[in-house]
């Protein structure tokens, strides 16, 4: 088969990716600061934590809400393990958040789950992930992001596609916990790379080999670029 | 009109008897007795026999003609104002081959060499869409119909306008054996009849003259498509008998159809009333007329556009464009109106092709869908290429182009003065959204900017450079380059763009591009070309065909050495196995050895830089392959890149 089809759209369907499902919830919804409040520090850590992972909140702050900090032109993913957050900020934030983060409103999380989400982050105690690519071997997996063939997305510096539909990956916004989460069960396009296919130090290397490369160029440095 | 020197024995029945007479004349004393005889096609040719050289025909002979069926098909083809004639030559035909380079002086039409049928309706595409009008294709009934049906499938799927006339012997004793028998067919067009518009096999000339015109009716009514000719070859070279009576119908194309005027004020009043109304274009602007009204409904409305691809149909930096916020303003309209929108349902829906393929419809509940298209007035079962049922609310089955005027007239009509301020204020929050998707996509390509191979963005933004200033048109489908064209150029012009292939059949990509070319020349433009690889391999002497005809176009190679698609599509397959991915390159690149296009397009006598793999290169070889081609040659620059 040809299948350009497949790139017909592509450009728009990369712009349409899907979103993490939405959790229902038969729960009222609540309806003022206070009862946010209330519900919050009431919440239920054990079902927090099913709540965390079915939005997908693990994608991309990682399973333990580590977050990675961040440089460049993407500024990481903040950690909101044990958030400083008062209950209400929180839910708040997750309704109209600041940045790339998509809003969760009340159709796809309610209160409630929220609540729930806000205990489980108060049992994490995980510190921020600092990467150091200096010390890890970008050579080796340079070669693995090759030979698995991310390139062929993602290009050969992760910088992504719109024609393929993978994302820019090089150097990657989220923690490797949520990295490795993503390859073994994406939630888009992209097809699902088991551990028999690549082992997970495999996908550490690669992962340390994306978190050191350059960052671009200024824009401004760039005349063609600005005509 | 010069009448035929002898009456009474058609050519066909001449040139049988006079085979047979040389034949016998010739090997007859040559044969000792008893000696078995050469079985037919491996027969040595018969000696020179001065006897038979010097042999008068019989007085019933006739060995010329000054006017023959296929001048008369020329007239007709001439009076339809045809500028060219793609071909591969082939027998079948040559009659009116040689009526189109002697009678009609090769000039309107203009007979183009070409080395592939499948270059020729390839050729044909693209300069329909950019001249606004078909051409001709020539081909062998038979084995040349064959070469051409992927080309046709495309154009039939791209809604484009190509007349194809198939040469064939009708009269099966009339046909010279072995090889006008195996090129000869009961019902040629047949094979092409899923995937054209109409087709015919006329059998006189009065007749010829009638189809011909008919063909170029229908082929340019929307929606507009390939129709096929045959041409019979008794018809094409016997002589016009004395009493013919021969006339040309005078041809006036049908206006395209316009939407009914209560669906029009009704659509207008969706769109008016609109919160969120969003245009998704696609093969809107069949015309460079097509544009303007596009941007006017949009103004009015200070709607926000997204733009499919499928022609040139809104300005790239115009500040409605939205199309790479197209999930953001799909997802939040209240009203879509498609215009020539090939696939609606796969524009509101996102796909997921895992295990389980899923969909998930991006629209709000209670989003309105109007469609305008004159796809729903002609259809066909066996290809499916009209995609999914869309579930519109309001279905105009119409031209886009020729329903918008009285479409914008209602809207304005029907604008209140009270929204023109909510209208302003969505203005300046879509022109907000439009520049701030413009300076991520910038930021975007300075991702990979010194790799090597060369990235995408960075030799789009290089080409950009050279050709910013310069007269330019793009030839070439960019879905392959991440669409950085649309990107980082500024298209405002409607032969700046010429959409895509329509069947996604590979190797249209270098033909439609030489055909655009040609069309571009007598406007003095520059044509770019970005090329992809493995398209480029199923057909490559049409390079030769730019050469040989001084089409100036300058092609990019995107040598990426791969069926790309293909590699991730097996991908796809060997990791839902989980069985490893190391082999997926086998059947899907092109590698090992590389093949060398520069090398490549200066055999077929194209002037040629490359491989560049250095970005810091590409600028300069792009100056110099550009230089070339403004002095009216075609070019090429070969160029490692990454794979998209």
């Amino acid at each position: 088969m040809k299948a350009e089809q497949i790139c017909s759209y592509i450009a728009i369907a990369a712009a349409l990716a899907i979103m993490p499902i939405a959790v229902r919830s038969a729960e009222p919804r609540a309806t003022s600061t206070q009862e946010q409040a209330s519900k919050a520090s009431t919440g239920n850590a054990q079902k927090g934590k099913l709540v965390f992972e079915t939005l997908g909140c693990n994608k991309c702050h990682g399973s333990e809400g580590e977050g990675v900090a961040g440089s460049g032109q993407g500024g990481g993913v903040p950690r909101i393990a044990s958030t400083s957050l008062a209950p209400p900020a929180f839910i708040q934030l997750v309704r109209k958040p600041k940045g790339v983060m998509p809003p969760f409103g009340s159709d796809r999380a309610s209160d409630s789950d929220l609540a729930d989400v806000y205990a489980y982050l108060q049992t994490l105690k995980t510190p921020a992930k600092q990467e150091s690519p200096a010390a890890a071997n970008t050579s080796n997996g340079q070669r693995l992001f090759v030979r698995y063939g991310c390139y062929e997305c993602h290009g050969y510096l992760g910088q992504g596609s719109t024609s393929t539909g993978g994302t820019r990956i090089g150097p990657p916004q989220i923690p490797l916990s949520a990295f490795v989460s993503y390859v073994r069960e994406p939630t888009g396009q992209m097809p699902p790379y088991t551990a028999k296919v690549v082992p997970n130090e495999d996908l550490t290397e690669i992962y340390n080999f994306l978190k050191s490369v350059p960052p671009p160029p200024p824009l401004k440095s760039i005349p063609i670029l600005n005509q | 009109m010069a009448k035929q020197k002898k009456n009474g024995i058609p050519r066909r029945d001449f040139l049988r008897n006079a085979a047979a007479g040389a034949a016998a004349l010739a090997a007859a004393p040559a044969l000792p007795a008893k000696q078995p005889v050469p079985e037919r096609g491996v027969t040595p040719p018969p000696a020179m026999s001065p006897a038979a050289e010097v042999e008068t025909p019989s007085p019933a002979e006739v060995l010329t003609a000054d006017r023959t069926g296929s001048d008369f098909m020329v007239d007709v083809i001439k009076s339809l104002n045809i500028e060219y004639i793609c071909s591969n030559p082939g027998s079948s035909f040559r009659g009116l081959h040689e009526s189109v380079i002697n009678y009609g002086g090769n000039k309107n039409p203009e007979f183009i060499t070409c080395l592939h049928e499948e270059s020729s309706v390839g050729m044909a595409h693209g300069y329909a869409k950019i001249e606004g009008k078909p051409l001709l294709v020539f081909a062998h009934g038979t084995v040349g119909l064959q070469h051409a049906s992927m080309a046709v499938y495309n154009a039939y799927c791209d809604y484009v306008p190509v007349i194809v006339i198939g040469g064939n012997i009708i009269d099966a004793t009339k046909r010279m054996p072995p090889v006008e028998w195996t090129h000869s067919v009961q019902d040629a067009a047949a094979m092409l009849r899923d995937y054209t518009k109409w087709d015919d096999l006329p059998i006189s000339l009065p007749q010829f003259a009638e189809s011909a015109v008919r063909a170029y009716k229908i082929a340019m009514t929307p929606p507009m498509m390939p129709v096929v000719l045959i041409a019979d070859g008794e018809l094409q070279e016997n002589p016009i008998p004395p009493d013919a009576k021969l006339n040309i119908p005078s041809l006036a194309l049908a206006t395209p159809p316009q939407g009914d005027s209560a669906a029009v004020a009704e659509a207008a009043r969706f769109l008016v009333a609109a919160e969120n109304p969003v245009l998704i274009v696609d093969r809107a602007a069949r015309t460079a007329a097509g544009m303007p009204l596009i941007i006017e409904l949009a103004e009015a409305l200070q709607a926000p556009v997204v733009d499919m691809g499928g022609r040139m149909n809104f300005p790239t930096r115009h500040p409605l464009n939205q199309t790479w916020r197209a999930r953001e303003e799909i997802g939040n309209a209240d009203v879509i109106l498609g215009l020539e929108l090939a696939d609606f349902w796969g524009a509101i829906h996102s796909y997921r092709d895992q295990m389980e393929r899923t969909s998930r419809l991006l629209t709000k509940p209670g989003a309105k869908l109007i469609s305008i298209s004159s796809t729903g007035l002609f259809f066909k079962s066996n290809y499916q290429n009209f995609q999914r049922y869309p579930e519109v609310n309001l279905d105009m089955a119409a031209d886009a182009q020729a329903t918008l005027p009285s479409l914008i007239e209602a809207v304005k009509k029907q604008l209140p003065a009270s929204r023109k301020s909510a209208l302003q204020d969505r203005g300046t929050r879509l022109a907000a959204a439009h520049q701030q998707t413009l300076q991520s996509a910038r930021e975007s390509a300075t991702y990979a900017w010194d790799a090597s191979p060369i990235s995408t963005a960075r030799m789009c933004a290089e080409l950009w450079a050279q050709i910013k200033d310069e007269d330019w048109s793009l030839v070439s489908t960019i879905q392959f380059v991440s669409r950085w064209p649309m990107k980082l150029w500024n298209f405002d012009k409607y032969y700046q763009f010429i959409g895509g292939s329509g069947g996604y059949g590979i190797g249209y990509g270098a033909p439609s591009a030489v055909g655009a070319a040609l069309a571009n020349r007598k406007h003095g433009r520059v044509s770019v070309n970005i090329q992809c690889d493995g398209d480029l391999m199923y057909a490559p002497g049409v390079l030769w065909t730019a050469a040989h005809h001084r089409i100036p176009l300058l092609t990019i190679m995107h040598n990426n050495r791969a069926y790309h698609q293909e590699v991730m599509q097996v991908q796809i397959m060997a990791d839902r196995h989980s069985r490893g991915v190391d082999r997926v390159k086998i059947g899907t690149t092109i590698d090992d050895p590389g093949i060398d296009y520069a090398k490549l397009a200066q055999g077929l006598g194209m002037y040629s830089e490359g491989p560049v793999s250095d970005p810091k290169d590409l600028g300069p070889a792009i100056h110099r392959a550009l230089d070339v081609v403004k002095r009216g040659e075609p070019a090429l620059v070969d160029v490692h890149t990454q794979p998209r």
